[in-house]
């Protein structure tokens, strides 16, 4: 449990890191991120610009350093719509029953039925490409999971005693589902949330690298690896970058996700509870049989 | 007997996963013809190869030289006699008399007569015509009305009699549109006379070609050609690289044609652009104001753009019309030469400023957002964002949207834009009347909502006119209006390219006009 508890703390730093480059961006960056020199185009790395130049003149570190706070503002903004989206419409679900709960869970059904990328497409032609688009239809495809996941949470415990006597001594459904439905529902939706970031933005980075996110006048990772595609032979340096940059973010929050699961998830709790249990009986049956031996 | 079972089972395994491997080896050895083979790496504007569809397939039928025009563009972009051999004119430009030449035939071995040319017009006429139950897109009525056409098969002639004088009929009918099908069997396959024909096509993936037996100006030299679809430049370059292709045409990115230019295994050749990349200007929008068009002109350094942000695959220039084509590009004058400093005074002293401190000026109390829309095309997206880029540093805000195409095109026709990127071929029949009529006010195609009493009387002189000396002098004035109104964007004229094994291939030249990409000049090292 230290142990867990060790590397959970190491993760968190890894991660925190990541935040405080993202705060400290104007900091840290050498050169305007947007300032383009036309005429230093795909400058290799220097002394000068430490990533090179990218096609349009601009310093590549300063916009790997200023694209950490594009990819973790949206992701964050991405997980939390879907938390909050897909987690109350969970737990409305799971209590109210009936055809509140046929309607929503059947149109999460119809939702995840539809494939991201064709939705993206679809909202990226009639909206026009952005990363907020991207954002909305990344949405719409998975707050089903959370939703599920809320729903049945929320199934597990409305039968529960404790439900039962604060319903019958009259507390309002709104309280109800505040005090004692989220609660129980929060720590296995923050777990989840957490492991999904690392994903999330992933798939925000292949949007914005397909075109349909971020355009030229943000400053994207996954747009920096489409702008650098085509130059990936003879100006490597414009897809390693922001590819490294992408990679050792998406590593640091799965690793602090997954890390966090091992702390927080009850499940896992029990079953090391079921674990110290058995070991307990066996060294009981043991000494049991030492002693009719004896 | 446990571990018979197993070998069986284990033997099965292997013949199974060989049987797929076997099926999924090299095709390169299953064309029909044993002669020699050429792989050409293309972008896929069309699978299908009839004039009459659209504009791109009716390209694609003269790219892959499996249809001819009766006339053909020269490297001069004067239209020469192809099919037709001959021809004479009326004095008043009305009635045309082809004489079609003999011998030739089309790929399936039926002649081409003064008849079968009559009817191959006729058909592309009455595709296009909705009214008559026509279904296709092409557009022939933008180029040639005519009355009659009439052939006479004993004399071997074809007689087109216009509605109007029209001093350009070789230009037209050298468009590939008009190019000439065997119309017996069009229903059922497009049959031209070029030194191709086709076998197969696999829809967006491939065309299989086999040489024509009959072609009529010279020996065939590939016995078999399979045209490839590559749309990404990158993987067309790369797959050029590992042999899976043996020519492409136009790798548009920048710099896979540098390292491929500097690679002494290929053959890179790069014909001088009579295409134009330009910006429309949307004059209904914050555009309309002349000073903000003044100083976005000045504030643009074209010269960079074009050789450093797209690689010299445009040469840069300040008129609609390229400078390789003869209409006097060296009498032009621009009065907006590139000054960055003079723009930003220029909008000082015309009270476009920065009121609010944002870093962006305004007009009328509202922030200028300039809408910039393109599509990812011959480096258009990369002008349109060199262009924000350079505009913000005037304190001129510019939304770059980049859409696909047909989204793109919309947006156009709606009027959904201020500045609108694109690359178009300004001289389709050799002559740039049409688009030149980009800017005619009273044209459906005015994409900016242009509009210059002047630049229309002049244009209408020129659609009247049919001495070629005079015409040039009102092109030359044409073009000069539209620089002095600061009417489009200019960027430059692009350069098509064509790139080839060296060991393996000879010929393999892009024509100025990219209507010809594979023509029977591309050989074989040997032959």
């Amino acid at each position: 449990m230290i142990n867990k508890k060790l590397q959970f703390i190491i993760f968190l730093i890894f991660v925190l890191s990541i935040v405080t480059v993202a705060i400290l961006a104007p900091y840290i960056a050498t050169h305007d991120p947007n300032e383009a020199v036309l005429t230093e185009a795909t400058k290799a790395p220097s002394k000068e610009h430490f990533f090179g130049t990218d096609r349009m003149g601009r310093d590549l570190f300063s916009r790997v350093i200023y694209g950490t706070r594009t990819s973790l503002y949206s992701t964050l903004i991405l997980v939390l719509s879907i938390l909050i989206l897909g987690g109350g419409l969970g737990i409305i679900a799971g209590y109210a029953g009936g055809a509140t709960d046929t309607v929503i869970m059947r149109f999460a059904d119809m939702m995840v039925s539809f494939p991201g990328m064709a939705l993206a497409i679809a909202i990226a032609g009639v909206m026009g490409p952005s990363i907020t688009n991207a954002v909305i239809s990344i949405t719409m495809v998975s707050w089903t999971k959370y939703a599920r996941l809320a729903r049945s949470l929320v199934l597990k415990i409305k039968h529960e005693d404790y439900i039962k006597a604060a319903f019958m001594s009259g507390t309002k459904t709104y309280n109800i589902l505040l005090r004692y439905m989220l609660p129980s529902v929060l720590p296995t939706l923050i777990i989840t949330a957490a492991t999904d970031m690392g994903g999330m933005m992933l798939e925000l980075a292949g949007f914005s690298f397909l075109g349909l996110g971020a355009q030229s006048t943000s400053i994207e990772w996954g747009y920096m690896l489409n702008e650098g595609r085509a130059y990936i032979e003879s100006a490597s340096w414009l897809m390693i970058y922001p590819g490294l940059a992408i990679f050792i973010t998406v590593v640091a929050f799965n690793l602090l996700g997954d890390s966090l699961r091992d702390i927080l998830d009850p499940q896992n709790d029990d079953q090391i509870l079921k674990s110290k249990r058995k070991r307990v009986l066996q060294t009981e049956r043991k000494q049991v049989k030492r002693e009719s031996l004896a | 007997m446990r571990k018979n079972y197993k070998f069986i089972a284990l033997l099965l395994l292997i013949s199974i996963c060989s049987s797929i491997l076997i099926a999924c080896g090299d095709k390169k050895n299953k064309n029909s013809a044993n002669g020699p083979h050429l792989n050409f790496g293309v972008y896929n504007y069309s699978d299908s190869l009839d004039p009459a569809t659209n504009t791109n397939s009716s390209w694609c039928g003269v790219r892959y030289g499996v249809t001819e025009g009766l006339f053909k563009f020269s490297d001069e972009v004067i239209a020469e006699p192809n099919i037709a051999d001959t021809y004479t004119v009326s004095e008043d430009y009305k009635v045309w008399t082809l004489h079609i030449r003999e011998g030739v035939k089309f790929s399936n071995g039926n002649d081409v007569t003064p008849t079968a040319v009559k009817d191959s017009i006729e058909r592309l006429y009455n595709q296009t015509d909705a009214s008559r139950g026509g279904t296709g897109n092409s557009n022939p009525d933008g180029y040639l009305i005519y009355e009659t056409i009439t052939a006479d098969d004993d004399e071997g002639t074809v007689t087109i009699t216009c509605t109007s004088p029209t001093s350009n009929i070789p230009g037209i009918l050298a468009y590939p549109y008009f190019s000439i099908i065997d119309v017996s069997v069009a229903d059922k396959e497009i049959v031209g006379t070029g030194p191709y024909k086709v076998a197969k096509i696999n829809n967006g993936v491939s065309i299989e070609l086999l040489s024509n037996e009959y072609y009529w100006n010279g020996e065939v030299p590939y016995d078999s050609v399979t045209i490839m679809f590559i749309d990404d430049s990158s993987t067309k370059a790369m797959a050029l690289k590992s042999g899976d292709i043996d020519i492409a045409e136009n790798i548009t990115t920048a710099s896979d044609l540098r390292t491929l230019s500097e690679d002494e295994n290929y053959y890179v050749s790069i014909a001088p652009g009579v295409r134009t990349g330009n910006s429309y200007i949307n004059y209904e929008g914050v555009l309309g104001n002349e000073t903000l068009r003044q100083a976005i002109m000045m504030a643009l350094d074209k010269d960079t753009m074009c050789d450093i942000t797209v690689a010299g695959m445009y040469t840069s220039g300040i008129s609609v019309l390229p400078s390789s084509l003869s209409y006097n590009y060296d009498k032009l004058t621009n009065p907006y030469e590139f000054n960055k400093q003079a723009a930003i005074e220029l909008l000082d002293d015309a009270g476009i400023v920065d009121t609010d401190g944002d870093g962006w000026r305004e007009i009328d109390g509202k922030n200028i957002d300039i809408n910039s829309v393109t599509f990812t095309s011959r480096n258009l997206n990369e002008f349109a964002e060199a262009v924000a880029l350079q505009l913000a540093e005037i304190g001129i805000k510019v939304t770059v949207n980049i859409r696909d195409y047909d989204t793109a095109l919309a947006l156009l026709n709606a009027g959904e834009f201020d500045l609108w990127t694109c690359n178009t071929l300004t001289v389709g029949v050799g002559d740039p009347q049409d688009y030149l009529g980009n800017w005619y006010s009273a044209n459906s195609q005015n994409y900016g909502y242009y509009s210059s009493e002047k630049y229309d009387e002049l244009y209408e002189e020129l659609m009247l006119e049919l001495d070629n000396d005079k015409r040039k002098d009102i092109i030359t004035q044409l073009q000069q209006i539209l620089i002095n109104d600061a009417a489009t964007i200019v960027y430059g004229y692009y350069n098509s390219s064509m790139i080839s094994r060296a060991e393996k291939i000879t010929g393999a030249d892009i024509a100025t006009i990219d209507y010809y990409w594979l023509t029977s000049k591309i050989k074989p090292i040997g032959e």
